[in-house]
């Protein structure tokens, strides 16, 4: 086998149909297209397992099948020999298959009829270029080009707040990225909220998504990479924000409403999930296999440099309560539930969870003991907060409640005076109620 | 005994398709290679079938050795696809008819990927891809015909001799 897998890689999208050719016992021959041959690894491919169809019951009998694949751009046709190994039917790769089925379904306006019961696992035995004098499609963008720029751009920081936003802004000049979430995992495992955004109206800061809630949650649940080429109804956000209850305070989640093109990649550092890095484009196939290569690479730099972030110590300094000017104006109306820590300003949702708690011991701490000043090493040891041990999570909590404020009350703000420390700005008096 | 193809099936073979033949080797291994043309008797009762000699050599020597054919057709506008087999194929002469249907049926399908978005430039791509200098007929007639349209209802016979 003188070609390698890998290069073949552009004709696994999905863009031209492949055919896989069978054999009954008996001899007799089949052909039938392949929705999906998707790239496992430099030996293995995996065909998606829709229905119990012909090619199903031969290779069951008669574990041999020959694979046309196409080359997009060129055309240029190879043929690869397989020998069927098992059927996979829940797992990271099912879950890849599935949501990349998805979009080839939609593609092909087959959204209804593809649903995917199993990834047929294929060892590759040869591969055979049919068309050698054909030149090859012209090459896509040099990914490993794209990584070096992002990670130039993105350069050194340690702080969290800084390299939530440099983090997306770096995928523009380096991948041509122009709509991206940095979304962290919550204290307790169960949903990724947006610590930063790019390219979008709205910001979304604070939007949470539910592990296993479409593509983002997929990618977490599963901890792997997830990208869609084409544009599908199935892993989209729009329908599960119209279909949560009206009452539930929430911020939309500010992605495409019809993106062509979407990727998940998990942060991952020391086995531990941190948070999920999501982009999208209004353009078909605008990531390549290579574009995932790349930014699983950059994904798990964030993830080092976000936990690398949480172990900075704090300024040893002691925080000195400046007098502050007493406020003047209207009063605003905070208003916090404690059932889920939301806090309601003027009636209008701010946050809630952690960080809600937060923003709430804050006021009260000001309101009842005139403070302006805090650092986080009180804020952990205070058992009105619902913290756990992971210092990493308290510092993105602040750093979205200081980023919610600054959106939606600025009358309110969070400034940071040092690393571990902030100081409560309030240009208003305030009425707390709860 | 052979099946009589309806006139429906015997327009939709003539239209812009994607075809596939696949036969399998004495040594057990299925193969399939790319048609580029397909003529119908005129009593709807036999087709051939144009490979390209050089493209197709594994599927063309199973074939000569015996093996059972499969023709596989689908238009790719609206995914209506047919899968005829027989039992065995013969080869049959090639001509300036089998080579004029071979240039005709490439560019019927790069006509059809070029209304859907395959870009610029693919009549040329395709009749570079599938030239006509190197043809091999094939004529089989179908024992068996399928509806191979993707869904549920894949693989219903639709006739059998």
């Amino acid at each position: 086998m003188n070609l390698s897998l890998e290069s073949l890689r552009p004709c696994l999208d999905g863009a031209i149909p492949a055919v896989v050719a069978t054999s009954a016992q008996d001899g007799t021959p089949n052909v039938a297209y392949a929705s999906q041959v998707h790239y496992v690894d430099a030996e293995h491919v995996a065909l998606s397992y829709q229905f119990f169809s012909k090619t199903r019951e031969n290779v069951l009998a008669h574990p041999y099948a020959q694979v046309q694949v196409v080359e997009p751009g060129s055309f240029r046709h190879f043929r690869l020999k397989l020998h069927y190994m098992r059927t996979e039917t829940a797992g990271p790769l099912f879950e890849y298959m599935k949501a990349q089925l998805a979009g080839i379904a939609a593609q092909t306006h087959m959204d209804k009829v593809f649903v995917l019961r199993g990834a047929d696992i294929y060892r590759v035995l040869d591969i055979e270029s049919v068309d050698p004098h054909i030149p090859p499609a012209s090459p896509p963008s040099d990914a490993l080009l794209s990584l070096r720029r992002t990670l130039d751009r993105l350069g050194d920081t340690t702080d969290l707040s800084d390299l939530a936003d440099r983090g997306l802004a770096a995928l523009t000049s380096g991948f041509g990225i122009r709509h991206a979430l940095l979304l962290m995992l919550d204290e307790a495992g169960a949903a990724l909220y947006a610590l930063g955004s790019l390219g979008y109206p709205d910001s979304g800061i604070g939007a949470e998504v539910k592990v296993g809630e479409g593509l983002i949650g997929v990618a977490a649940r599963e901890r792997i990479p997830i990208r869609i080429n084409y544009r599908t109804g199935d892993y989209a956000y729009q329908t599960a924000m119209r279909a949560t209850h009206a009452t539930e305070p929430r911020i939309p989640l500010p992605v495409l409403a019809n993106p062509h093109s979407r990727i998940a990649v998990p942060l991952i550092h020391g086995g531990r999930l941190l948070g999920v890095l999501y982009a999208e484009s209004e353009h078909d196939a605008f990531f390549s296999h290579a574009d995932e290569d790349a930014l699983v690479v950059y994904a798990r730099h964030l993830a080092a440099l976000v936990a690398q972030a949480a172990c900075e110590p704090d300024d040893a300094e002691p925080a000195h309560d400046e007098p502050a000017a007493r406020p003047t104006g209207t009063p605003l109306a905070v208003r916090y539930f404690a059932a889920d820590h939301s806090v309601f300003i003027d009636n209008d949702y701010l946050i809630k969870g952690v960080a809600g708690s937060i923003l709430w011991m804050l006021l009260n701490e000001h309101a009842h003991n005139g403070r302006h000043d805090f650092c986080n090493r009180e804020l952990r040891r205070d058992p009105r907060l619902p913290l756990p041990d992971f210092g990493d999570n308290l510092e993105t909590r602040l750093i979205l409640l200081q980023r919610r404020l600054a959106e939606r009350c600025p009358t309110i703000a969070l400034e940071k005076t040092g690393r571990g420390r902030f100081r409560l700005n309030i240009g208003r008096p305030l009425q707390l109620s709860a | 005994m052979s099946v009589q193809l309806t006139v429906e099936q015997t327009v939709f073979l003539q239209g812009p398709l994607s075809m596939n033949v696949g036969a399998v080797g004495r040594d057990g291994w299925p193969c399939v290679c790319r048609a580029q043309g397909v003529m119908v008797a005129r009593d709807r009762r036999a087709l051939t079938v144009l490979l390209s000699a050089s493209r197709g050599r594994a599927v063309i020597d199973a074939l000569d050795a015996g093996s059972g054919i499969t023709l596989v057709v689908s238009r790719p506008s609206t995914h209506a696809t047919l899968q005829l087999k027989a039992s065995a194929a013969t080869r049959a002469t090639t001509g300036a008819a089998q080579r004029a249907c071979s240039a005709r049926c490439v560019a019927a399908f790069a006509d059809e990927l070029k209304g859907l978005g395959y870009g610029a430039g693919l009549e040329q791509a395709l009749a570079a891809l599938l030239p006509t200098d190197d043809l091999v007929a094939l004529r089989f007639a179908p024992e068996i015909v399928f509806d191979q349209t993707p869904g549920p209802d894949a693989g219903r016979v639709l006739a059998r001799a």
